[in-house]
Parts: C-alpha cells; sequence; structure tokens
C-alpha cells in the first residue's frame, strides 16, 4: 500500500493477503511442516526463481538425489524470507547447504538496502546453522535490454561480492554473466519473459551450482555426516 | 512501437465503465520494460509465422508454453503462445487490439485470462473476456475462440474461487449464443473433497505443475484436433 512507510530490506514481513486467497501462509505452513518430515542435506529458499526450478527436470536430476528441499514463494522479498525463516521454516531441519536466491523483487528498495536484506538472511541462516555452509545465488540480469534494475541488480552482486570474506561460510556465486548476448539483449531461450528461466536458462545456472553443492557435501567429514543422518 | 500514450486510446461501448474491459496497458511500475518487451515480441514474432492456433493469456497460457506438454501437443497443431505472467482481461484487451492479431490468421484462438483481474467482479471479469472475444471476432473474421474456464485457487475454499466459478457460469452462457466462440472447462477436478487443492497438482495454488498441465491439455488437445478438424460452425 502507498500511504504505508517503506520497511527496511532487512526487516521480517509477512505477505499480505491482498488477493484473498490465503496462498502464501498456505506455502509457508506447508513448508513448515515438510521440515517435520524430512532430513535434507540442502535448503533452498527464495523467490519464484527457487520455486519454479522446483517444476523442471532439472530439479529431479541434480538436485533431488542431494536430498534437496525447496522453499520458493514467487514474489518474495528479503523481508518475507526472513519472517518465513524466522517462523518454522527452520525448525528441526539440518540442512549442510543453503541455497539462497532472494532480493530481485525489493522494489521498494535501493542496491545497497537490497543486499543488506540478503545479508540480514545470510547471517540469521549462519546463526542458525553454525555448521551449514550459505550460498548465495547473484542476482540475474532482467529486462530485455539494459535498464535500471540490471544495473541495480548488478550492483547488489558488487556489493555482495565486496562483503563477503573469502574464503567464508557464506559464498557468493554469480551465474547471471552467462546469459548476457553480445549486443546486450537477453534471449528468450534463457528467459521467457526476460525475468524467469526457462529449462535451458536453469541448465547453465544449475551445472556451477551442481559442482559448487558436490564440493561442500564431499568436504563434510565423514564422522559428521554420519552424525547427521 | 508502442508507446504508453496509447493508454489513452479507450475503446468503451456506450455507457460502459468496465476497467475489466478497457484497454489497458500494465503499468511500467518495476522499471525494466517486460512486459511492453513482450508485447512487442509477440507481434514481430507472428510476422513470419502462420500458426492454426493461437493461445493467449496469463501465466496460465505462458507457463504451459514451459513444459513439455506444449512440445509434445500443441507444437504439432502450429501453435503460438502469447501469454503473459499477471495480464488480467484489459491487458490482453491492449495486446490484441495493438498488433498481436494484425500479422495472422489462426483458426482457433484459446483464450485463458481473469484470475488475475483483481478487485474486479464475476460481472466485470466476464464483461472483460466477452470485449476480447468481440476484438477476436473483428480482427479475424474466420476464427473461433475457445474461452476456457478459470480454475479454482487458493488451498482451500475462499472468495477467489467462488468468483473464479461465477465467472465460468457467466461466460459459459453468454458464449452459448455466439457462433463464433465456445466455452470449455479444463479443471479436471483439481477441488479434492475436503475442500483442498494439492500443491501437486498447483505448486503455489494457483500456477499449474507439468503433471496438471497433462491432465488439462490432454482434452484441450482433443477438443482442438476436433475443432480444427471440422468447416466453421458459421
Ligand atoms: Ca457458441
Amino acid at each position: 500500500m502507498s500511504d504505508k512507510p517503506i520497511r527496511p530490506a532487512t526487516e521480517p514481513q509477512p505477505v499480505e493477503d491482498v488477493q484473498g486467497d490465503g496462498r502464501w501462509m498456505a506455502q509457508h505452513t506447508r513448508f513448515v511442516q515438510e521440515c517435520k518430515d524430512a532430513e535434507p542435506d540442502v535448503l533452498f529458499v527464495g523467490d519464484s526463481m527457487v520455486q519454479l526450478m522446483l517444476q523442471h527436470d532439472i530439479w529431479r536430476e541434480m538436485f533431488s538425489p542431494l536430498h534437496a528441499l525447496n522453499f520458493g514463494i514467487g514474489g518474495d522479498t528479503t523481508c518475507n524470507v526472513l519472517w518465513r525463516l524466522q517462523n518454522g521454516e527452520l525448525d528441526n531441519i539440518k540442512p549442510k547447504v543453503v541455497v539462497l536466491w532472494v532480493g530481485t523483487n525489493n522494489h521498494q528498495h535501493t542496491a545497497e538496502q537490497v543486499a543488506e536484506g540478503i545479508l540480514a538472511v545470510a547471517q540469521l541462516l549462519t546463526s542458525r546453522l553454525p555448521k551449514a555452509k550459505v550460498i548465495i545465488l547473484g542476482l540475474l540480469p532482467r529486462g530485455e535490454r539494459p535498464n535500471p534494475l540490471r544495473e541495480k541488480n548488478s550492483a547488489v552482486n558488487g556489493l555482495l561480492r565486496s562483503r563477503l570474506p573469502r574464503p567464508g561460510q557464506v559464498l557468493l556465486l554469480d551465474a547471471g554473466p552467462g546469459l548476457l548476448q553480445p549486443d546486450g539483449s537477453l534471449s528468450q531461450r534463457d528467459m521467457f519473459d526476460f525475468l524467469h528461466l526457462t529449462a535451458a536458462g536453469y541448465a547453465a545456472v544449475a551445472k556451477p551450482l551442481s559442482e559448487l553443492l558436490l564440493q561442500i557435501l564431499e568436504e563434510t567429514p565423514e564422522e559428521r555426516r554420519a552424525s547427521l543422518v | 512501437m508502442p508507446v504508453f500514450a496509447n493508454t489513452d486510446t479507450k475503446v468503451m461501448s456506450a455507457g460502459d465503465s468496465n476497467p475489466a474491459a478497457t484497454p489497458t496497458t500494465c503499468e511500467e511500475i518495476h522499471g525494466d520494460g517486460r512486459w511492453l518487451s513482450l508485447h512487442n515480441r509477440f507481434v514481430s514474432d507472428s510476422k513470419d509465422k502462420e500458426p492454426d492456433v493461437l493461445f493467449v493469456g496469463d501465466s496460465l497460457i505462458q507457463l504451459m508454453h514451459q513444459f513439455g506438454v506444449w512440445r509434445e501437443l500443441f507444437s504439432p497443431l502450429h501453435a503460438l503462445n502469447f501469454g503473459i505472467g499477471g495480464d488480467a482481461t484489459q491487458h490482453v484487451l491492449w495486446r490484441l487490439s495493438n498488433g498481436e492479431l494484425d500479422n495472422i490468421s489462426p483458426k482457433v484462438v484459446v483464450l485463458w485470462v481473469g484470475t488475475n483481474n483483481q478487485g474486479h467482479t464475476a460481472e466485470q471479469i466476464c464483461g472483460g473476456i466477452l470485449a476480447i472475444v468481440q476484438v477476436i471476432k473483428n480482427k479475424l473474421p474466420l476464427a473461433r475462440t475457445l474461452v476456457l474456464g478459470v480454475l479454482p485457487r487458493g488451498k482451500m475454499p475462499n472468495p477467489l474461487r467462488e468468483r473464479n466459478a461465477l465467472v465460468n457460469q457467466l461466460v459459459a452462457e453468454a458464449v452459448s449464443s455466439l457462433p463464433h466462440a465456445s466455452f470449455l472447462s479444463v479443471d479436471p477436478g483439481f477441488v479434492h473433497s475436503d475442500g483442498s487443492i494439492s500443491h501437486q497438482d498447483m505448486y503455489d495454488y494457483l500456477h499449474l505443475t507439468p503433471q496438471a498441465y497433462q491432465a488439462v491439455c490432454q482434452p484441450l488437445h482433443g477438443h482442438l484436433k476436433s475443432m480444427l478438424d471440422k468447416p466453421a460452425e458459421n
């Protein structure tokens, strides 16, 4: 609502059910329930970029075998993900890696604020899961042609890169640059609406992500792995 | 290139102030120009295509294109997909009035839109769908329009489910007297006996999983085949 003050990107906030069908809360409630039955090694959390991955073969091929859960909700901002993670979505699970992909929907916030929001989610994750690694996926370019939102997303990635100590518990993986065509456009072969990924676009992102995940999971000492099963 | 000033060119029937039936561009609230990019792409892509079937509508049409069901069932029918996520009837009305039908002459137009008409009544949404059917009739006098029923949504019963059901009732009744249009319910029974919708069918209780697209598209494909095989009613 326009008459409400803009809340910081670091402030947990549930999505208001403006449409009146309760879908957001129904999804969150389902995720909380899934935590009670599953023992994931990998947790994916974020917005539609995470959510839609689950609908493609790539999920079953590359991520299901790693014992992964998918807590993506379309349209979510850093505020919404913070709220979800503070309200049950981390209860009862101890993933070894969390893949975080959120921020492109933070339309009210500057690049600086979005980066702070993403880092706040990462900090929540590392404090709740001190032994887990967090992989932040960099924000992708969007829009067919160069535009201010592309610049903003790119600036967010730059800020994250400069603020994350290396090596550290939190890693940044930026799969975006490969999606840009030589003429600066985005192709519908990769992003069907110049924001969301096609199966081919997901394949390009999933390859380096899968390699990094396997590397991290293999680094986990056997005895620790045994105790976590 | 279309400009946003076109928003002011409102085509309204006499005394009609139905926002769902007033051609409207999608507001450029986000600043990356994606909606207009997609519209322009549809217009230019259609210039060298000769589709027999055109699919037009919102994300339910758009996402169909992303899964195997499209290549399996609809590509062989020479189909084009003009779906844009988030579109309401007034946006599809604007798109079809502004170039998307100008270079093609499909035999059948599949229209699936209405669930995103936030704040509109069932009557207004029905009016919006009928206005789109009329634009298609004006631009493509030989084509038939197949209006797909809007689906139930939300995990549990809620006012939008009731509204969508009423939209279907009104539209089915209104198009029954039109020789160039028909209505098809494509809900295979998404609502279970306890009133719930499963995330196996609608992953976010609105959008369809690949499995649910199969359930929707198999009968739709059969229906389209028979429409294409027999000559037009009119
Ligand atoms: Ca009829």
